[in-house]
């Protein structure tokens, strides 16, 4: 059963813990590629993480002069082939979510792949297995559609992607606010 | 019962030529499952993959966790023994040499007979922690007390757990740290949270604690400090540090008053409620108030909500133990549970977030001064009569009580104590009052210290013995809930490191004791041997063999014998362990804390966890991911009290006490009491918060008190920093 990378930001604690379990993805050379931002630091302990939405029309893709940004089956938009990659950065630009990263030394764009080695049978990746607060999920349709019924938000809406920023994405983010139309217990 | 809504069948992904090594984490409570990932041609550990199956954590590991597998093959790792001659160098990293196990024995054991001829048996003292497994630390205990022969041994549980056992002692008669198991958190419908930044602390119960609310429940968080878990809390109070006691008072009286207490279970199941109603009703929401710094209408608000829910969990952690009157607001807070009957049933009940990997079955089996293993008392003769059996020994040979960590410092800058042997712990970094601790160190005859890294405090010994991490031996832990779990050997030990049991063994053949150690000859022997020295206590882990522990996914404690299965919840029966079978409801007078600010120290400073690091952070400062993400302390001060003092965001400044001084960078939130500043503990040398906290101990836990004491903040010039 397909499932995808499932975002409730309403549960980011800010432990980072997504970044420390990408670097241990064994295709991930230790260095992990999304990012956990204090959303208002002087103010209060609010924090986000921002992961690869995986696009399902990606802009750093089609901006890529030398195709080096391959899109796989499962529809992970993956790392800059090794091979192809001629180190222009179009992609660093192009991405309005800012996700790809530039190594320097390398010449080399690198970016989330969707732990692949895992996604591809099935494992969840390293960010959705470890995460303590349930900000990162890895569900099926059927998981994702119950949670958009649970979660009634008074605008409607509930992803980040609609109005899409760059097309329909194959990661959902439900956006702060899920417990808005929760009914209380007593 | 265990695999609930959170488990999914998941296979893990197996990299080629690797095999997983079944586990679970060597940092907090949590004790969060895992698999160590092994190299089968080097034998190494290479990394980690999450342990989908473990029940308690579903794979879930926070960044400490994802990380604490590259402790194991560090290059700060201890190889070999090493022996300093030169005692003027104690206090810093210099003037050691390496030697062999045989030498480095030769010298402690000559060292040890030494001392203990010219000035006694109990001139000698062992300081012991709780991050280690139950064999070793019940291995620990016997050590100090058969093959030392002193009376002085105490552990690093007086700055982390002890408040939370003393409280659950006084009101249940056992301290069973959660009197119910881990998966029943989420299905509560109201968490009242105290003293824990769980989300930084326990990260990996946050899971759990978010599905309450997503249920339609409530949590309700009492902190000074707007915590993550407090941000998103239904109700946040906002106390001022040292204050709990008069809040626990506050809600019981509510809850009276507002007509939540459950009248049957007071009278049949508990004593003191009619005392302690008559004490709390001087705390009415206004004078509760004056003294928490909380408006008086959450304070009511919080009594509604934990009162009308129809279950509910009564959380605490170091932020309320942490106090001079620790064990009085373990038990005011327990208090809440007992005069609503909201205890003794699925779902309902009362818990401490453990600390330390251990620090539940830590503290139960002999470390403490005054206890033997199973939670036996060094007072009861029958006690020692039980214990003295499976030792070996005669009632005549067991040492008398000693005194708490915290007072062993005492005894060693008087010169009662001249000999040390430390293991497992930090405390050059976690007492409190760090002048005087390292002081008193250095003034030491000899001093063995026992640590996979060179730590700061074995910077004060005169021979360090390379230990083992967790994943290079094998033995049990009790994590968070009371449930004994295994934890697994992944590798062989690095260079020539030994696990401290194995040491010990070898140790106390050195000194005349091979009869009682010699035939432990590995961890389940000496598993055994500790399972049988628990059999007919409080904590009885007889009935909890290796071979259950893997079956059940685990085994709460008391488990008494081969065909039962544990005790995932506690008092079912409504049964306590007091003599009467009831539990106390306590009444107890409120205590400012020992130092309050005043004119010339007008700040109230407390002190905590960062998610990235662990307890002293010898081990998880050397690990660059924690690292980078936390190089420094810092100390987080309210934008109105910054500019009151002209201090900018990053800004380095000088925070101090009658006791110490540090330079700290300022952190500004509004996420902060304004009265109230924090610096977290982690650091070592002259970035240690600990320079500054008071000793006050709690009178009858010893617990200092780290989470409140007077402090004022002041600039300084760049040119002094530098």
């Amino acid at each position: 059963m397909k499932k995808r990378l499932y975002l409730e930001l309403e549960n980011c604690i800010g432990c980072r813990s997504c970044l420390a379990a990408c670097t241990q993805c064994g295709g991930h050379e230790e260095r992990n590629r999304n990012y956990v931002y204090d959303v208002n630091p002087l103010v209060n302990r609010q924090t986000m993480p921002l992961m690869c939405l995986h696009c399902e029309n990606p802009a750093c893709a089609r901006s890529c002069p030398a195709q080096a940004i391959q899109i796989h089956e499962t529809g992970a938009v993956l790392s800059a082939l090794v091979e192809k990659c001629i180190g222009c950065q179009n992609c660093t630009i192009a991405c309005p979510y800012g996700i790809p990263k530039f190594d320097t030394e390398q010449n080399l764009m690198y970016k989330c792949d969707l732990c692949i080695d895992r996604t591809k049978d099935g494992i969840p990746p390293m960010c959705a297995s470890v995460c303590p607060s349930n900000t990162l999920q890895w569900l099926t349709d059927e998981e994702i559609e119950n949670k958009k019924k649970q979660f009634n938000l008074d605008n409607g809406k509930w992803v980040t992607s609609m109005p899409y920023l760059e097309g329909e994405t194959n990661v959902k983010v439900n956006l702060p606010g899920i417990l808005q139309g929760i009914t209380k217990l007593y | 019962m265990q695999r609930d809504k959170f488990f999914k069948e998941i296979e893990n992904l197996n990299h080629p030529n690797e095999k997983l090594i079944k586990t679970h984490c060597s940092y907090c409570g949590m004790q969060c499952g895992m698999n160590l990932r092994v190299n089968i041609q080097t034998n190494k550990i290479i990394g980690v993959e999450p342990r989908y199956d473990w029940p308690v954590t579903v794979g879930k590991m926070c960044p400490k966790g994802v990380t604490a597998y590259q402790q194991t093959n560090h290059k700060d790792r201890l190889l070999k023994p090493l022996i300093r001659e030169d005692a003027s160098l104690k206090g810093t990293t210099e003037g050691f040499r390496e030697a062999s196990w045989d030498e480095a024995y030769d010298l402690i054991a000559k060292k040890f007979t030494e001392l203990q001829t010219e000035y006694g048996k109990d001139t000698l003292s062992v300081f012991s922690g709780v991050s280690m497994t139950n064999e070793k630390c019940y291995l620990t205990g016997k050590f100090a007390r058969v093959a030392m022969g002193t009376r002085y041994i105490d552990y690093n549980g007086r700055f982390c757990m002890s408040s939370a056992a003393g409280g659950f002692l006084r009101s249940f008669g056992v301290d069973r740290g959660s009197t119910l198991p881990w998966t029943d958190i989420h299905e509560t419908d109201c968490l009242f949270i105290a003293g824990s930044n769980t989300a930084e602390c326990h990260p990996t119960s946050m899971f759990r604690i978010w599905n309450v609310q997503e249920r339609g429940g409530y949590i309700i968080v009492v902190d000074p400090r707007e915590t993550p878990i407090a941000r998103r809390a239904d109700l946040h109070l906002d106390l001022q540090p040292g204050t709990d006691l008069a809040l626990a008072n506050g809600i019981v009286n509510q809850l009276i008053e507002l007509g939540y207490i459950d009248e049957e279970f007071i009278n049949n199941h508990t004593d003191g409620f009619e005392e302690t109603k008559e004490l709390v009703k001087e705390f009415t929401p206004e004078y509760t108030s004056m003294l928490t710094g909380i408006a008086p209408e959450k304070i009511i608000r919080a009594a509604e909500l934990y009162g009308k829910a129809p279950n509910a969990v009564v959380m605490f952690a170091r932020g309320v133990e942490q106090q001079h009157k620790g064990v009085d607001n373990v038990s005011g807070y327990t208090n809440m549970a007992l005069v609503t009957g909201k205890i003794g049933r699925p779902k309902s009940g009362v818990a401490t977030f453990t600390g330390q990997g251990n620090g539940q079955g830590g503290r139960e089996h002999g470390q403490k001064s005054d206890l033997l293993p199973g939670y036996r008392k060094i007072t009861n003769p029958q006690h020692v009569k039980e214990v003295c059996q499976v030792w070996g020994i005669t009632p005549e040979e067991m040492p008398q009580p000693g005194v708490s960590a915290y007072e062993m410092f005492e005894l060693m800058e008087e010169k009662t104590i001249r000999g040390l042997y430390l293991l497992c712990s930090n405390p050059a970094v976690s007492a409190p009052n760090q002048n005087f601790v390292r002081k008193a160190l250095k003034t030491l005859d000899f001093m063995v210290c026992s640590d996979f890294y060179l730590s700061e405090s074995a910077e004060f010994a005169d021979v360090v013995l390379p230990a083992v991490t967790w994943s290079e031996d094998e033995g049990t832990v009790t994590n968070i809930e009371g449930r004994i779990i295994k934890i697994n050997k992944a590798q062989e030990p690095v260079g020539e490191s030994k696990p401290d049991w194995q040491i010990q063994v070898e140790l106390a053949e050195r000194l005349g004791r091979g009869k009682q150690f010699s035939h432990l000859k590995s961890a389940r022997d000496v598993a055994d041997e500790f399972r049988l020295a628990t059999k007919g206590g409080n904590a009885d882990y007889y009935g909890a063999t290796w071979d259950k522990i893997e079956k059940q996914d685990g085994v709460f404690w008391p488990c008494k014998d081969e065909n039962d299965q544990g005790t995932p919840h506690m008092f079912l029966d409504k049964k306590f362990y007091h003599p009467d079978g009831k539990a106390k409801i306590c009444a107890l007078p409120y205590r400012p804390p020992a130092e309050e600010p005043c004119e010339k120290y007008p700040l109230r400073l407390t002190t905590g966890r960062v998610v990235y690091h662990y307890l002293s952070g010898n081990q998880t400062r050397r690990i660059p991911f924690l690292h980078d993400m936390c190089p420094e302390p810092f100390v987080e001060v309210h934008p109105e009290t910054a500019a009151k003092y002209n201090m900018e965001h990053e800004e380095r400044v000088r925070l101090f006490t009658r006791r110490g001084e540090a330079i700290y960078k300022v952190k500004i939130t509004e996420a902060i009491r304004k009265d109230t500043v924090f610096v977290p503990y982690h650091f070592g040398h002259e970035d240690s918060i600990n320079l500054l906290t008071i000793a006050a101990l709690d009178p009858i836990s010893r617990m200092p008190e780290f989470k409140a004491c007077a402090a004022q903040l002041e600039k300084v010039e760049m040119k002094k920093v530098q």
